[in-house]
């Protein structure tokens, strides 16, 4: 009873999200648009995205209602600082769920992308800090980690844990956690 | 001469079909989000807003059609079922439509020396700016 209690109200949670797939798009579009031209106009969004000025127009309405997204006189568009800090978190979430999908489970890298784009933006920040704190584990230099993967993978050919770059300090930092990290062992956030 | 190819101007003419066409499928959806006595106050408006958009959207078909080509849509929508009263539905008509004005704006400025596309862009503009206009007027009365 209290496990379908809980399914209720995380379905609820899930339809209210205001950061649905498609806001998290929007988000990241401006976000990418603004650092590589400077500027992000409803035009360039919709290019990026490959749909319509009026689904992005319509799509950034609770964007701005919310504080995410701003847009100024000459009609070009920006991130909030509340909307960087979301977009920053949903680019690690994706990172994470990518190394972890990748680089640790052995899934598809194009496969890996694909899932970790669907995830990136459901993922709760307390999820995503315990998951850097297990990516930070595997990576630990005392070979435990790896081991560890090893000993999952059953020690097939395709068994080697491919550790890439480990979680940075910004990562740690747009999860709420304190930049100097937990250390490699990883304790809970 | 033209200072785009062909496809360029069936490329520019998809974009608005496109934009057109959704504008459409939002006023037919807005038209029965509306509810109540809303509904008899702005029924008519959005449902005056699809036939007009549709009509648009038939238009381009036809441009299209005329350069030897075949339409492409590409409309990405979910609209919920969620009623919304009278200002709102009117506020979304409007974002939709200054996006649509945009567009052609847009266009006009990359469809170079060719005339008759020219033409037919700059009319458009003249008609969604007055749906832009008219919509502007609704929201403020």
């Amino acid at each position: 009873m209290e496990v379908c209690r809980l399914t209720v109200d995380t379905w609820k949670e899930f339809d209210q999200n205001i950061i649905s797939h498609s806001a998290a798009h929007h988000l990241m579009a401006v976000d990418d648009l603004v650092s590589r031209l400077g500027y992000a106009r409803v035009s360039d969004v919709a290019r990026q995205l490959g749909i319509t000025r009026g689904s992005v127009s319509i799509s950034l309405r609770p964007l701005k209602k919310a504080g995410l997204v701003e847009q100024d006189e000459n009609r070009h568009l920006r991130l909030s600082e509340h909307g960087q800090v979301l977009v920053a978190a949903i680019k690690t979430k994706r990172h994470l769920m990518q190394r972890l999908l990748a680089q640790v489970l052995g899934v598809d890298p194009q496969q890996a992308e694909i899932d970790a784009c669907k995830l990136e933006h459901l993922v709760s920040n307390e999820t995503a800090r315990q998951l850097l704190s297990f990516l930070r584990f595997l990576d630990s230099k005392e070979g435990r980690g790896r081991e560890f993967v090893e000993a999952w993978r059953g020690g097939t050919e395709q068994g080697e844990l491919k550790t890439g770059s480990a979680p940075t300090a910004r990562e740690a930092e747009s999860l709420g956690e304190n930049a100097g990290g937990t250390g490699a062992q990883g304790s809970t956030v | 001469m033209s200072d785009l190819s062909k496809d360029e101007m069936v490329g520019e003419l998809s974009r608005l079909f496109a934009e057109e066409v959704e504008a459409a499928i939002r006023y037919l959806h807005l038209s029965h989000a509306v509810r109540g006595i809303d509904h008899l106050v702005v029924g008519p408006v959005l449902k005056n807003g699809y036939e007009k958009t549709i009509e648009h959207a038939e238009v381009i078909a036809r441009k299209i059609r005329a350069l030897g080509a075949v339409p492409k849509l590409e409309v990405n929508l979910s609209l919920e079922p969620a009623s919304v009263n009278a200002k709102e539905a009117l506020e979304m008509a409007l974002t939709f439509e200054e996006a649509a004005l945009e567009a052609y704006q847009d266009a006009l400025r990359r469809v170079g020396a060719e005339v008759p596309l020219e033409e037919f862009i700059r009319s458009q503009i003249v008609v969604e700016s007055e749906h832009v206009a008219e919509l502007k007027q609704l929201l403020v009365e």
